[in-house]
C-alpha cells in the first residue's frame, strides 16, 4: 500500500473510477424498472476495494474493525479534541485509516440511496469512528464533515431530530475551528483514490470543502425547522443561499424562486428590509437564467418552448411575490396608523413620523451587512432594484402611493403569464392582490369622492370575473369574490354617505346612487348565501365550522343594509323594515338553535338580538303614522 | 359543500412481517390509532405511543375479530357519500395513501369477490343510472380517463395515437375547471368496460423494483370518471356534470421525501445535489410562520408540487366531497413508515384546509348600530310624551337625529380642518426647494419661483400632487425615454416619442423646439418649428399630455405693464382664458389647488 505507483494501486484507483462514474452517471440512465441496477454495481466494486485494502491492513496489524468499536451509535465526541487519538491524521498510518474510512462512507452512502438505510447507517458510523481515530488535518476534515452530514440527513429522515442535530452542529463547529486554525484547502473525498499527480486543483479542494458546509448549514436549517425554531431556520437558509452565490454554486431560476420564496418568510416577520434584498436579488438572479426565448422560436422546438415557459413562469412568481411585498408593507403601515373604526388616525400619524426622524439608521445598518447576498457582479443591479421601492412603511399617501405604483407594475407583469385563459386560480388570485393594493391605498386618500373611485376600480375588475366563473369547480374563490365585491359596495355606500352628509340636502341623484349602492351590496352578500343552499335551495340547519362566521356576517349586513334603503314611502320603508328584521331574528335564530356559533358571532349577535326586539317598535311607528295619514 | 373526511385502515400482518416475527404495534379505539414505539427510546419510561384521532379508523387486522372492518363497511361509510355528490352534481374525489404494500390496491381495488371501493363505486354509478333511467327519464353518459403524474410530468395512460407518449398539461378553464389538455376520453357504457380500461392504464403506469419491494408505484396516477346527466325538468332540457376522481398517491416512502418532513431526496437526486430541497424548506418556513394563529398576513409560495397542488385545486377549490384513505401496516418493522403515513394523515385536513373568506371588520357597523339601539331604546322610555318629535326623527331619511346631524357638522368641520393643514403640508413638502418658495397669504397660499417652469396635468388616477419641472439655463430634453442619456423630463403617454421635444432656455427666454416627427401644440395649434413660449400658454406633447407653462419674470413684467396701462390684452394666446386659468396670475390658492387636485380625472 506505501507504494502508491504499484500496478495494484493503479487498479484501485481505476475500480474506484469506475464506481464513482457508475454511481453518479450511468445510475441515471437506469430504467424506471430497475432503477439502482448501476449503484449495486458500483457497491460491488466498493466492497471489492474494500476488501482488499482492509487485507493490507490486517497484514500489517494497524486497525482492528471500527465497527466492532464498543462506543455507543449515537453518541458523538466534541470536536477539536484530540487526546487519545490514536493516528496523526497526516501520519501514512492516518491517511490509510482515512482511505478506509472514505470507503465505508461511500458504501454508507450507496445503502442510503438504495434505500437499505440501516446498513447505510452502519457503513457511516464505523467511518465516522475509523476518523475519530486520527487527529484533525487536512487529509480528512471534509470526510469528517461528510460523515457527518450523512448521518444528519439519516436520522432526520427518521424524525430523531435531535440525533441530527448533534452530527450536523459537530461538523458545523468543525468546519469553523478548521478555518479558523488551519484553513487550508483539504483534501477532498475523490483526492483518496487517485493516482499520483491527479489530485484536484487547490480551487477545486476549497471549493468542494465549502460546498460540503454549505450543506451542513442547509442540513441544519431543516433541522431547525422541524425543532421549531424557525427564525434559525431561516438564517440557516439565508446563509445558505448566500454561500451558494459565493461560491457559485446554484441554478439561477431555482436560486432566484428560493430567495423569492425566503422573502415572503421575512414578510411574515415584518422583516421588509431582508425581504426587499431576497426580491431584488431574485429578480437580477433570474436573468442570469438567460433570455427568454422568442413565440416563433418556442414554436419550432420543444425544448425551447419548455424553457420559454419555465423562463416566464418563474419570473412572473418572482412578481407575484414582489406584489405580497408591496401589499403587507402598505398593510402593516395601515395597521399601525388606523383608529378604532379603521379610519386614518393623524395623531398617530404625527407620532410615526416623528419617530422615524429619530430613528438611527445606524442600526440598520449593521443589520443590513449581516443579510446582504454578496457577489461583485451583480451587486450594483440588487441594490438598484432595491432603490425602486421603499422598505420602510409608509405614513402618507404619497409614500403609499410610490408603494403601490411599484406593486401594481408587477400585477401587469403577473398577469402577462397568469393568464385567465388555463391559469383561472393563478390569475384571479393576482387580481384579487391588485383589488387589496386599491382598498388599502384608499385607506391613506383622505379624499371621499377618489376613495369612492378606488373602490369602483375594485369592482370593476372582480364583478366580470364573478360572474364568469363556474362555483361547481371555483366554488371557494367564488365565495371570496362575493364576498368582497358586497364589502366593496358597502365601503362605497358608506363614503357616498359620508359625501351626501356634507351636502345640506342630498340630491335625488345622490339618494339615488346610494340605494343603488347598497341593493349591489346586498346582492353579492344575497349570492354568497345562496352558495350555501343545498341543491334544492335549502339553507343548511347546521352550517360547515368554516361558513359559519362569514354566513352569519353576511346575514348581519344585509339586516343593516336593508334598514339603510332610503325611501320617502312609508309602505316600502316599511317593507324593508320588514326584511331587515327578519335577518336579524335569522341571526338570533340560528345561534339559538346553534349554541356553538355564538362563540364566533359574539357582538353580531348581541347587536341582532337588541334590532330584533327594538325595530319592531319602529316598524309600528311607520304603521301608525300610515293608519293617521290615511 | 366542500368536506374532507379522513380515513385510516391497518391490513394484517402480511407473510413476510410473520417470517421475521414482528409484532403487532397498532392499536384501533374508535376514532383513534394509536402506534406503539418498540424500538428503543433511551427513556423506558417516556412517551411511548402515539395517538392520532380521524374521522374513521378501520381495523382490519383480523378477519376473525368481530371488530374487523370489512370492505363492505368501508363503501358504506366512504363510498356511498361519493356516489351522492355524484348524482348531485358534485365533484368527489379520492385519495389513497400508504406505504407500499400497506393495502392501498386491496381498500382501492379489492379482489374478485371481495371488491374494493373504486368497483363498488362504478357499480353504484351504474346501479343508480338504471334506477333513474326508469323513473326520470333521463340520460346518462359516462366517460373515464386515466393519467399518471410522474416526476412533475403528466402521460396518458389509456394514450390514443395523439397522445402517446406525449407530456400533457394541467390547465385551468372558468367554466369548466381543471382539465388536462388533450387527454383521452373513453365512453363506457358498464362495469367491465370502466375494469378494462383500469387494467389496461395500469400496466402502463410507472412501476419500479428496487431491493426492498417488488412494486412500487413511483407517481400519483388519477383515474377520473366523468358523470353527466342529461333530463328535462319541467319541459327544460337540463345537464348536470360531476367528476369522481379516484387518486392512487405515490408511494409513502416517496411522497415522504417531498411532503412529511423535507429532508429526503428527491428521486434521482444524490446526496451532493440535494440542495434542490432548499425551496421546500425555506417554503414551510413561509407557509408555518403564517399557521398557528389567525391568518393576518397573505404571501405567496411559489414553490409547490404543481401536480397534487392541482389536484387539490380541482376538489377542494369547488362544490366538491374529498377523502382520504391511508392504509398501514401493523407491524413493528415498519414503525417509521406508519408513523409518517399517520402524520401526514393527521394533517391532510389542515393542509387542505383554506379560508372561505377574508372579511373586513364590522367595527364601523357596530359603532352606528349601537347608536341606533340607543336611540331607540331613548325613545321606547320616552315613550309617548311627545309622540310628534319622535316620529320627526324616524321621517329623517338617514334615520339620524338632529343632535346628531349636528354633531356630525362638527365632525366634518374638524375633518375638513384637518384635510386642510394635511394637503398643506403635502404640497409644502412637493415645492420646497430653493427655486420655489410658498408663502401663506390670507387663506390662500402664493407659490413663488424665479425660473420659468412646467406644470404637468395629469391624468393618471392616482396623482395627487402638482409636478413641476424647472426650466433650467440651457436645454431641457422632454420624451419617454430610456434614451441614453436619459431625458430631463420623462413622460408617458399616447404619442409621445423616446425623444420628443427639447426646451431651451437662453437667458430667460425659452423656446420649445419640437424634434422631428414629434406631435406638439401650444394652445391648440400645432407646431412644428422653435417656438418662444409667453407666460400661461398650454401644451401638449403627444396625445394627452399636458403642461402650462409659466414665466414668473415675464408675468412680473406684464403686470408692470398692466399697471402702467402699456398692456393691451391682445395677445389672447398667451392668456387664454381656459380650464386652467386659476394659474393665469401664477398664484395658486389653496383651495383652487385643492380643486384642481380632487377634480382630476381618475
Amino acid at each position: 500500500m506505501a507504494d502508491n505507483q504499484s500496478a495494484e494501486w493503479t487498479a484501485v484507483c481505476e475500480k474506484f473510477r469506475l464506481a464513482h462514474e457508475l454511481s453518479e452517471i450511468e445510475s441515471k440512465k437506469d430504467p424506471e424498472n430497475n432503477p439502482f441496477r448501476s449503484k449495486y454495481k458500483a457497491r460491488d466494486l466498493l466492497k471489492e476495494i474494500h476488501c482488499s485494502l482492509k487485507k493490507d491492513f490486517e497484514e500489517e496489524g494497524e486497525v482492528d474493525n471500527g465497527a466492532d468499536s464498543e462506543s455507543s451509535h449515537t453518541v458523538d465526541g466534541e470536536p477539536g479534541n484530540d487526546f487519545g487519538k490514536a493516528y496523526a491524521g497526516d501520519s501514512p498510518a492516518g491517511l490509510r485509516v482515512a482511505r478506509l474510512a472514505v470507503l465505508q462512507y461511500h458504501l454508507g452512502v450507496n445503502h442510503i440511496e438504495t434505500e437499505e438505510l440501516s446498513a447505510g447507517e452502519e457503513h457511516l458510523m464505523t467511518c465516522m469512528k475509523l476518523i475519530d481515530k486520527c487527529t484533525t488535518t487536512r487529509e480528512n476534515v471534509s470526510l469528517f464533515i461528510q460523515a457527518r452530514n450523512q448521518l444528519g440527513i439519516l436520522w432526520a429522515g427518521r424524525d430523531e431530530i435531535e440525533n441530527a442535530q448533534g452530527f450536523l452542529e459537530i461538523a458545523e463547529s468543525m468546519y469553523l475551528l478548521y478555518m479558523k486554525e488551519d484553513g487550508q484547502p483539504p483534501l477532498d473525498l475523490q483526492d483518496f483514490f487517485v493516482p499520483e499527480g491527479e489530485e484536484s486543483s487547490q480551487q477545486e479542494k476549497t471549493r468542494r470543502f465549502e460546498m460540503a458546509y454549505t450543506h451542513t448549514l442547509y442540513y441544519l436549517a431543516q433541522v431547525y425547522k422541524n425543532l421549531q425554531q424557525f427564525e434559525r431556520a431561516g438564517q440557516y437558509c439565508h446563509s445558505t443561499l448566500q454561500r451558494q452565490l459565493e461560491y457559485k454554486q446554484f441554478v439561477p431560476l431555482e436560486w432566484a424562486i428560493n430567495a423569492a420564496t425566503l422573502s415572503q418568510y421575512y414578510i411574515t416577520k415584518t422583516r421588509y428590509m431582508e425581504a426587499r434584498h431576497c426580491l431584488a436579488a431574485a429578480s437580477v438572479i433570474a436573468t442570469l437564467a438567460g433570455e427568454i426565448p422568442s413565440e416563433a422560436a418556442a414554436k419550432e422546438s420543444e425544448a425551447e418552448f419548455e424553457k420559454r415557459e419555465e423562463l416566464l413562469q418563474k419570473r412572473a412568481e418572482i412578481a407575484r411575490c414582489w406584489i405580497k411585498y408591496c401589499l403587507n408593507l402598505l398593510q402593516d403601515a395601515k395597521k399601525l396608523l388606523e383608529d378604532n373604526v379603521g379610519e386614518l388616525d393623524s395623531d398617530r400619524q404625527e407620532e410615526l413620523k416623528r419617530a422615524r426622524r429619530n430613528e438611527e439608521e445606524e442600526k440598520e445598518k449593521g443589520r443590513k451587512s449581516a443579510i446582504l447576498f454578496g457577489s461583485s457582479d451583480t451587486f450594483d443591479s440588487i441594490c438598484s432594484l432595491e432603490e425602486k421601492v421603499s422598505s420602510m412603511l409608509p405614513l402618507e399617501f404619497e409614500e403609499a402611493r410610490g408603494i403601490f405604483l411599484v406593486g401594481q407594475g408587477y400585477v401587469a407583469q403577473a398577469k402577462e403569464y397568469f393568464e385567465m385563459d388555463g391559469h383561472v386560480t393563478d390569475h384571479i388570485e393576482i387580481l384579487q392582490d391588485h383589488s387589496a393594493l386599491f382598498k388599502v391605498l384608499a385607506f391613506f386618500e383622505e379624499d371621499m369622492e377618489r376613495r369612492c373611485k378606488m373602490h369602483k376600480r375594485r369592482v370593476d375588475m372582480l364583478e366580470p370575473i364573478c360572474k364568469d366563473l363556474n362555483a361547481q369547480y371555483y366554488l371557494l374563490i367564488c365565495r371570496q369574490l362575493q364576498f368582497e365585491l358586497a364589502e366593496t359596495y358597502y365601503e362605497m355606500m358608506d363614503l357616498k354617505l359620508a359625501v351626501a352628509d356634507k351636502q345640506d340636502q342630498p340630491d335625488v341623484h345622490t339618494i339615488k346612487k346610494f340605494n343603488l349602492l347598497c341593493s349591489s351590496s346586498t346582492r353579492y352578500y344575497q349570492m354568497f348565501l345562496d352558495s350555501v343552499r343545498s341543491p334544492e335551495g335549502k339553507f343548511p340547519e347546521k352550517l360547515e365550522d368554516d361558513l359559519v362566521r362569514p354566513a352569519l356576517v353576511a346575514k348581519f349586513r344585509v339586516a343593516r343594509l336593508q334598514s339603510k334603503l332610503i325611501s320617502s314611502n312609508p309602505a316600502s320603508q316599511l317593507e324593508n323594515l320588514s326584511l331587515s328584521l327578519e335577518s336579524y331574528k335569522f341571526v338570533v335564530q340560528y345561534c339559538e338553535e346553534n349554541p356553538e356559533a355564538k362563540n364566533v358571532v359574539e357582538t353580531e349577535l348581541e347587536l341582532s338580538v337588541e334590532m330584533a326586539t327594538l325595530l319592531p317598535l319602529k316598524i309600528n311607528r311607520i304603521k301608525s303614522t300610515m293608519a293617521s295619514a290615511n | 359543500m366542500a368536506s374532507v373526511r379522513v380515513a385510516v385502515r391497518v391490513r394484517p400482518l402480511s407473510q413476510r412481517e410473520k417470517d421475521l416475527s414482528a409484532k403487532v404495534i397498532i392499536h384501533v379505539n374508535g376514532h383513534k390509532t394509536s402506534v406503539l414505539n418498540t424500538k428503543e427510546t433511551g427513556e423506558p419510561f417516556g412517551e411511548r405511543g402515539k395517538s392520532f384521532s380521524y374521522d374513521f379508523s378501520y381495523d382490519s387486522m383480523n378477519s376473525t375479530s368481530p371488530n374487523f372492518v370489512t370492505q363492505e363497511k368501508i363503501f358504506k361509510d366512504l363510498g356511498t357519500d361519493v356516489l351522492q355528490a355524484a348524482f348531485e352534481g358534485y365533484n368527489a374525489c379520492v385519495f389513497a395513501y400508504g406505504q407500499t404494500g400497506s393495502g392501498k390496491s386491496y381498500t382501492m381495488m379489492g379482489n374478485a369477490g371481495d371488491y374494493g371501493l373504486i368497483p363498488r363505486i362504478c357499480e353504484g354509478l351504474f346501479h343508480h343510472i338504471s334506477g333513474v333511467l326508469q323513473r326520470d327519464k333521463a340520460s346518462f353518459h359516462m366517460e373515464v380517463s386515466y393519467f399518471e403524474i410522474y416526476n412533475e410530468r403528466v402521460r396518458d395512460l389509456l394514450p390514443s395515437t395523439e397522445t402517446q407518449g406525449c407530456e400533457l398539461r394541467v390547465r385551468e378553464h372558468p367554466k369548466d375547471g381543471a382539465y388536462v389538455e388533450a387527454l383521452s376520453k373513453h365512453h363506457v357504457q358498464s362495469y367491465t368496460e370502466v375494469g378494462q380500461l383500469m387494467h389496461e392504464g395500469n400496466r402502463r403506469r410507472a412501476t419500479a423494483s428496487t431491493g426492498m419491494n417488488h412494486v412500487s408505484s413511483r407517481s400519483h396516477a388519477i383515474f377520473t370518471i366523468r358523470f353527466i346527466k342529461a333530463m328535462f325538468d319541467a319541459e327544460l332540457p337540463c345537464e348536470t356534470v360531476s367528476k369522481v376522481h379516484l387518486v392512487d398517491l405515490a408511494g409513502s416512502e416517496r411522497a415522504d421525501a417531498t411532503q412529511a418532513t423535507g429532508i429526503r431526496l428527491k428521486e434521482g437526486a444524490n446526496i451532493n445535489r440535494s440542495l434542490v430541497t432548499l425551496g421546500i424548506v425555506i417554503s414551510t418556513l413561509a407557509d408555518l410562520s403564517i399557521g398557528g394563529g389567525i391568518k393576518r398576513k397573505q404571501n405567496f409560495v411559489p414553490y409547490r408540487d404543481s401536480a397534487l397542488t392541482w389536484l387539490l385545486k380541482d376538489s377542494l377549490g369547488g362544490n366538491s366531497k374529498t377523502i382520504m384513505i391511508a392504509t398501514i401496516s401493523p407491524a413493528d418493522v415498519n414503525y417509521s413508515e406508519t408513523l409518517n403515513t399517520l402524520r401526514y394523515a393527521s394533517r391532510a385536513k389542515n393542509i387542505l384546509n383554506k379560508p372561505t373568506v377574508n372579511e373586513d371588520s364590522n367595527v364601523k357597523i357596530i359603532r352606528e348600530l349601537q347608536a341606533e339601539i340607543a336611540r331607540l331604546k331613548a325613545l321606547l322610555s320616552a315613550g309617548n310624551q311627545s309622540p310628534s318629535s319622535q316620529m320627526v326623527s324616524f321621517e329623517q331619511p338617514l334615520g339620524s337625529s338632529v343632535e346628531e346631524r349636528l354633531h356630525q357638522d362638527e365632525a366634518r368641520v374638524q375633518e375638513l380642518t384637518k384635510q386642510w393643514a394635511s394637503r398643506w403640508k403635502e404640497i409644502h413638502n412637493i415645492l420646497r426647494e430653493d427655486t420655489v418658495a410658498l408663502r401663506k397669504e390670507g387663506i390662500g397660499v402664493v407659490l413663488d419661483s424665479q425660473m420659468p417652469y412646467l406644470i404637468c396635468i395629469d391624468e393618471d388616477l392616482l396623482s395627487t400632487g402638482v409636478v413641476l419641472y424647472h426650466l433650467k439655463e440651457g436645454k431641457t430634453s422632454a420624451g419617454t425615454g430610456g434614451t441614453e442619456p436619459e431625458q430631463d423630463i420623462v413622460l408617458h403617454g399616447e404619442a409621445l416619442q423616446r425623444e420628443h421635444c427639447v426646451f431651451e432656455n437662453q437667458r430667460g427666454a425659452v423656446t420649445l423646439v419640437p424634434l422631428p416627427g414629434a406631435r406638439c401644440a401650444i394652445n391648440g395649434v400645432e407646431v412644428t418649428q422653435p417656438y418662444l413660449l409667453t407666460q400661461g400658454v398650454n401644451i401638449q406633447l403627444g396625445k394627452a399630455t399636458m403642461f402650462h407653462f409659466n414665466h414668473p419674470q415675464e408675468a412680473a413684467q406684464l403686470r408692470e405693464k398692466r399697471k402702467s396701462g402699456l398692456f393691451v390684452s391682445s395677445d389672447s394666446t398667451a392668456f387664454s382664458v381656459d380650464t386652467f386659468s386659476h394659474f393665469r396670475k401664477n398664484r395658486v390658492s389653496a383651495t383652487a389647488l385643492r380643486d384642481r387636485l380632487t377634480r382630476s380625472p381618475v
